[in-house]
């Protein structure tokens, strides 16, 4: 992404803030911010901090969208011995869910919607309808848990409706765009599979996690 | 966030024990009747197959000569050729219940099997995006 280009910024904004020393490297500008979202030194002048925050978000976006591709590509390369052909983990959800819990709402919403972007141009319309379909679909309901449940949830619990979700609205696209499909008989496998999906997901982020804190984004 | 709770325990085994009671109920209800195949290409009816134990024969697609059919001697349908790159239509194996399907998506070819005298009014009747069955 434009990573590359933003860096002085974020160096420029960090060192006029907190006076620390500005290290080399955007990594080490970056691992300076806090975790919980509050970007902006007080001292810092309010621009410099505005900038950097929208410099730091679109970073975060575009690392996020690029895991969520080397996710989907590692999975690829990887076939799963099941019984059920076409059923994934989809472990690209893991970017997005990251991005869900820990950066925004419209963060999690733009990385799903690059995602399927990205699947429709090089896989072609339909594989990105699909994928468009069953992601947005899955975040809505992920958040709905979130928001409904709160404290009371967790990334399992969230990880399983979204993945039951992602499998339901590519259900439902693939009977609008071809034909009716008789939903009893693969009710069954939209459960399971999304229950089997949603655990390694969770996992896999929880997993996920503490590298991401040590990265200090 | 935990990463688990007790409750997704519950949660995981009322999901796990609808799909299997989905599955008996499903099966059961449509397990033993007549059926034939219908194919579509991209959403157009353009074959039906009645599905009878008997000879082994192909059908082909005559929308897509890439893509070959065959149904076995015991009755059931089956993808066995296709070129699309993951062949899951091939993969999905044999279909013999009313409600089944596979689909070749990127070819746009979808066989679904129905009761050979329609769906009946007890039948478990949610088809999703039909229209007119």
């Amino acid at each position: 992404m434009n990573g590359g280009s933003d860096r002085p910024h974020m160096g420029a904004a960090k060192g006029s803030g907190s006076g620390s020393i500005a290290l080399n490297g955007c990594d080490h500008g970056l691992s300076e911010r806090k975790i919980n979202g509050t970007l902006n030194d007080p001292s810092a002048m309010e621009n410099a901090g505005e900038e950097s925050h929208r410099t730091r978000r679109l970073a975060l976006s575009g690392m996020m969208f690029a895991l969520a591709l080397v996710l989907s590509i590692v999975e690829n390369s990887i076939p799963l011995p099941l019984p059920v052909p076409g059923v994934k983990l989809g472990l690209s959800n893991i970017a997005v869910m990251y991005a869900m819990f820990f950066l925004s709402k419209g963060q999690a919403y733009s990385i799903a919607v690059l995602k399927g972007l990205f699947v429709l141009v090089t896989r072609g319309l339909i594989a990105g309808i699909l994928s468009l379909t069953g992601g947005i679909l899955s975040l809505t309901v992920m958040l709905i848990v979130m928001v409904v449940f709160r404290d009371r949830a967790s990334y399992t619990a969230v990880s399983i409706s979204g993945a039951i979700a992602h499998n339901t609205g590519q259900f439902i696209a693939v009977s609008f765009i071809y034909t009716g499909m008789y939903l009893w008989a693969y009710l069954p496998v939209l459960l399971v599979s999304g229950v089997v999906a949603g655990i390694a997901t969770a996992v896999l982020l929880r997993v996920i996690i503490p590298a991401f804190e040590r990265l200090r984004l | 966030m935990k990463l688990f709770r007790k409750t997704d325990i519950l949660i995981i085994t009322v999901i796990i024990v609808a799909a299997a009671a989905i599955w008996y109920f499903y099966s059961s209800a449509v397990s033993g009747r007549p059926v034939r195949a219908e194919i579509y290409y991209w959403s157009d009816l353009v074959g039906t197959v009645e599905l009878v134990p008997g000879q082994e024969r192909t059908i082909p697609v005559p929308q897509d000569e890439n893509v070959v059919l065959q149904v076995d001697a015991d009755g059931s349908i089956r993808f066995i050729q296709s070129d699309c790159p993951d062949k899951i239509c091939v993969r999905t194996g044999r279909l013999y219940l009313a409600g089944q399907s596979a689909a070749c998506l990127p070819n746009g070819i979808i066989v679904k099997i129905v009761p050979a005298d329609g769906w009946r009014a007890g039948d478990p009747d949610i088809v999703i995006g039909s229209s007119g069955e």
